[in-house]
């Protein structure tokens, strides 16, 4: 055996013998589709990755500075900027900063997120094309663009949300700096990323709520589920590949993310007490253009997320073996 | 059978269009063609300059083109590092002159020593930019123009105040702003609009009171904050600053625009380049400005000089066109064409009487330490001028503090 | 009337009440969700004296469109947005069919190696972008790619793909199992029937990535900026970023008209598409 298998036709074997004994030819045949249908990403991605990849690994053992930029070659110094990194105190506090605010992020976005999807199911026809035009809107709004509007809404000088909080009367915010401490600037920017991935995860959610089968829901009804029953039993099974995907896609991005901090804050601002992880490599690594240290972060970072994300890629693996 | 058939043709497809993307055309270097990368600055303020200096180049150097790319002052240096690994560098470079210590230290830019005698007026270029385009005794850099900066303030406060005389001294125009509070008490506003890490004006303070943020000794640098003098200056802005200006205390002069802020009305005065006069919607006809004053009377107080030289990247296969063609942008006649759009040409010699060519009289420029770059985008100074006016620290705590950390970062391999 | 006609009556009633307040709320969170959209467009048609004033006028007092005037006559901008167009097409167009193939293959086949790619499948997410930027920029600049669209096409699916094939393999496997085995019963051959079967039941899941695909390039800034040098090549993130790159006076109306014109492309691709998504619940329902 090739060690492949299509399932459907394994889920019919026990039907119809039929194929089991056939040819082996067809048994290559077999073996080789995945292989086949694998081959054009592997290649897209292998050809434009590979290099950068190795180069990336390499880089992270020698000192490369500017100076060796310049002249394409650096200069082996082991494990040096690895262990300058693990000693370096902002690194840890850096971490359990960004930590707390993907976690904080993650969650927000992943149950506002499940929320809006099933308002989506539950309201008229109409209401949802409001809606989904409205997350739509939202989606296409570039970051460096929601940046630039975000910051016009909460600037010092006359920003909307001072004025609408003052007319509210939920204090005097005439002038309120909501960049002044590290709390708030991170509060901003976790409006501005959980507002930003609120209609992908929003609209994919809605687009798997789409695959469970309406005759399960009514048999559960019938049968006297609840509401809340029909959504764990019948939902969520279909929902969970979905949501996993979702969720370790969204503790990727957020304890990477750079774009929306870095722009939101202000270079200006950026010092080691607000470093995300992502700033912290850009910091570091390339403004100041130590490219070796720069490597040796993002290879960290790469190992850290792994590790925070490793309980959620288990699981859909585990979950894959399943539906096989 | 069918299935196989299926599969492999999708692949193939799926192949075949990868490999077209992949060979549609590159960027062919032709052999006679001049990349230039200038800051957008000029797209906007002087395409007229660029196209002139193009036009002589190639009336001089038949068959070459130039071809001019603008770039943005956000991430221009990312791109050069990029281009430099990748080996496509332009042939000239335009650079703030902050950020040449740097890229010369590392050998990012052609030695133009031997060639100095080619550009116009080399011999009075302005000492600020042109150290700022030396490294070890060696020009890696031509500079191209300058701006300084002075008060822009609005004339018709002024009077209203009872202001009669514009002032002479740190001390009177004080006494100034505090008559423009007295008479204009909306909640807001500034008699001097300062953004409070606005470090160019706070640095102002310091070189004026005879202090400076770093010195050389024995081959080493030191922070040099925590001195008597740098610490007068920093009290002095603080409370220049605390009595003037109702910025918030930890922003930058970007974030809001002081520009905006006296559009809004809510300024009698700004500090800032002298090109924010250009902004300030209905207040046009009102606008006019002067020198800052230092606390020495008569003086003008010592301003940063901003501004940007050009440079040939190493990597550049056309070394000796693309100093022709920064001869030809810097030329005698290039640099008063600048000048008419308000800026400070590179060389005394051209210097007129605007108050932004009279602000550069006096004026200060950053440590050329190699390093020097990593102390301003690490925000150390920014950083101690938001803990000193918010009241975080003392004066003196935050001034040893920068000072220890500006040490460290100069000093590094 | 009968007892049980009215109790039938009152639980529409209920329902319809129910419908009602689902309605309002999501009236509610269309508005707060659509505000900062609304106060980029808003501000595009403000005049310069409004856009700076004090207090914020919640509608433009007189409207202007001098600055989507300034903003469509700055240079470059359709062949910018056209290189945009380029770009974003042929990226989602090849991405998709690619990541399809592999999301088959992942979701239903069982190979040596498999799971290796799915580790780097994820892995490659991993990876902070910035981090590449050099390295990836060394290697196009080899093939001559700096510079030029393909370039940016390649460098986009990296990271296109990977998400594809993983968010298309979810909802490959989200597909219930009895479907397949029923199609496969009434004697489809194997992959003839997945892509009868698979392909309008995933429907929803190709638009829904392709969204994605579609949103996530056409608002790429960083590797679009350094791999583009030439204006008139690149794309309208790029040019967009050329309104407050400037180190002098920053034209907000101009910034925010740019920024509402550049969202236009991506409504426009999803009130294309919006059919396959906003039906998709009745799509699944019906399953061939």
């Amino acid at each position: 055996m090739l060690g492949s298998r299509l399932t459907p036709d394994a889920a019919i074997a026990g039907a119809r013998p039929g194929p089991r004994r056939r040819v082996s030819r067809a048994r290559v045949a077999r073996g080789a589709t995945p292989y086949l249908l694998l081959l054009p990403v592997a290649v897209a991605i292998g050809a434009i990755l590979g290099y950068p990849l190795v180069d990336l690994v390499r880089l992270s053992f020698q000192r490369y500075g500017l100076f060796e930029l310049i002249r394409h070659s650096g200069s082996w110094v082991g494990v040096a900027n690895y262990s300058s990194v693990l000693r370096d105190g902002v690194f840890w506090h850096t971490l359990l900063r960004t930590v707390v605010f993907t976690a904080a992020n993650v969650g927000l976005t992943m149950v506002l997120g499940t929320l809006l999807a099933l308002l989506l199911v539950r309201v008229s026809a109409w209401a949802r094309v409001v809606l989904t035009a409205g997350l739509v809107l939202v989606w296409s709004m570039p970051v460096v663009v929601a940046v630039q509007v975000w910051y016009w809404m909460t600037n010092f000088q006359n920003g909307v949300v001072n004025y609408v909080l003052t007319s509210l009367g939920v204090g005097d915010f005439f002038q309120h700096d909501w960049y002044a401490t590290t709390f708030s600037q991170l509060a901003l920017v976790t409006t501005l990323i959980v507002w930003g991935a609120l209609p992908f995860v929003a609209i994919t959610v809605y687009a798997a709520l789409a695959q469970v089968p309406h005759e399960l829901v009514e048999a559960a009804q019938i049968d006297g589920a609840g509401p809340l029953r029909v959504f764990r039993d019948v939902t969520v099974p279909v929902l969970r590949p979905v949501l996993l995907i979702l969720t370790s896609l969204s503790i990727i991005w957020d304890f990477g993310v750079f774009t929306q901090p870095y722009l939101l804050i202000g270079q200006s601002k950026i010092t080691p007490g607000n470093y995300l992880m992502g700033i912290y490599l850009f910091e570091e690594g390339y403004f100041r253009g130590d490219y070796g240290r720069g490597a040796a972060i993002a290879i960290l970072m790469l190992l850290i997320v792994a590790a925070l994300s490793v309980v959620y890629v288990r699981r859909m693996a585990r979950m894959g073996e399943e539906a096989t | 059978m069918r299935s196989r058939v299926f599969v492999a043709l999708l692949a193939a497809v799926a192949l075949g269009v990868v490999a077209a993307t992949a060979s549609a055309a590159g960027s062919r270097q032709a052999a006679n063609r001049l990349t230039v990368w200038l800051q957008v600055d000029a797209q906007s303020g002087w395409p007229d300059v660029v196209a002139n200096a193009n036009q002589q180049f190639e009336r001089d150097h038949p068959g070459w083109t130039v071809d001019v790319q603008y770039q943005n002052w956000g991430d221009h240096l990312q791109k050069l590092d990029a281009a430099l690994a990748g080996g496509t560098a332009p042939d000239v470079v335009e650079m703030g002159n902050t950020e040449m210590t740097k890229y010369m230290a590392a050998g990012a830019f052609a030695d133009l020593t031997g060639s100095k005698s080619k550009f116009a007026n080399s011999g009075s270029w302005l000492k600020g930019l042109a150290s700022s385009a030396t490294y070890r005794g060696k020009l890696f850099g031509v500079p191209y123009y300058a701006g300084s900066r002075v008060v822009t303030y609005r004339t018709d406060l002024f009077k209203k105040a009872g202001i009669t005389k514009l002032p002479t001294s740190l001390a009177e125009l004080t006494a100034d702003a505090r008559k423009l509070l007295d008479r204009n008490k909306q909640r807001g506003f500034s008699p001097i609009y300062i953004a409070g890490t606005d470090w160019y004006v706070a640095m102002s303070f310091v070189y004026d009171y005879g202090g400076s943020i770093a010195r050389t000794s024995g081959g080493k640098w030191y922070g040099n904050l925590d001195s008597k003098r740098s610490i007068a200056g920093l009290n002095a802005y603080k409370q220049f600053f605390l009595a003037v200006s109702r910025a918030s205390k930890t922003t930058d002069e970007i974030h809001p625009n002081p520009y905006d802020v006296y559009a809004q009305g809510l300024a009698g005065a700004m500090l800032g380049p002298s090109w924010f006069s250009c902004c300030v919607g209905k207040y046009k006809n009102v606008t006019a400005q002067f020198v800052m004053p230092s606390h020495v009377k008569g003086q003008p107080m010592p301003g940063f000089l901003g501004g940007s030289d050009l440079a040939v990247p190493v990597g550049s296969s056309h070394q000796s066109a693309a100093v022709d063609w920064i001869a030809d942008f810097t030329s005698t006649e290039s640099e008063k064409a600048l000048q008419a759009k308000g800026n400070i040409p590179n060389a005394t010699n051209l210097l007129g009487a605007s108050v932004n060519e009279r602000a550069a009289a006096r004026s200060w420029f950053v440590p050329t330490a190699k390093h020097w770059v990593d102390v301003e985008n690490g925000n150390i100074l920014r950083n101690m001028l938001a803990q000193i006016l918010t009241g975080k620290l003392s004066v003196k705590q935050a001034a040893s503090s920068a000072s220890d950390n500006i040490t460290r970062v100069l000093n590094q391999s | 009337m009968s007892a049980a006609a009215g109790a039938v009556r009152a639980r529409r009633r209920r329902k319809r009440l129910r419908r009602a307040g689902w309605n309002a709320i999501a009236l509610a969170v269309f508005a707060a969700m659509v505000f900062p959209v609304y106060w980029m467009v808003a501000t595009a048609f403000k005049s310069d004296d409004e856009i700076v004033g004090l207090t914020p006028t919640w509608l433009p007092e007189h409207p202007t469109l001098a600055h989507f005037r300034a903003a469509v006559e700055k240079p470059f901008f359709w062949t910018d947005v056209k290189n945009s167009l380029i770009v974003v097409s042929v990226t989602v167009a090849v991405s998709i069919v690619l990541a399809f193939l592999a999301a088959v293959a992942l979701a239903k086949y069982r190979f040596t190696g498999r799971k290796l790619f799915v580790v780097l499948v994820i892995g490659i997410q991993m990876l902070p972008q910035t981090a590449l930027i050099i390295p990836l920029y060394v290697v196009l600049a080899r093939y001559r790619q700096v510079n030029a669209l393909s370039g940016v096409v390649l460098t986009y699916m990296t990271f296109v793909l990977p998400f594809s094939v993983w968010t298309l393999r979810g909802f490959i496997i989200g597909i219930p199992k009895e479907l397949e085995e029923a199609a496969m019963v009434d004697g489809s051959t194997r992959l003839g029937a997945f892509v009868k079967i698979l392909l309008p039941l995933v429907a929803p899941g190709l638009v829904a990535t392709s969204v994605f695909a579609f949103i996530q390039s056409w608002n790429e800034y960083i590797f679009a900026r350094v791999l583009l040098n030439d204006q008139a090549k690149q794309t309208v993130t790029v040019w967009l970023s050329y309104f407050y790159g400037t180190s002098r006076h920053i034209d907000w109306g101009a910034l925010m008209a740019g920024s509402t014109l550049t969202a236009i492309p991506v409504v426009i691709f999803f009130l294309l598409v919006q059919r396959r998504i906003a039906f998709g619940l009745t799509a699944g329902a019906v399953r061939g």
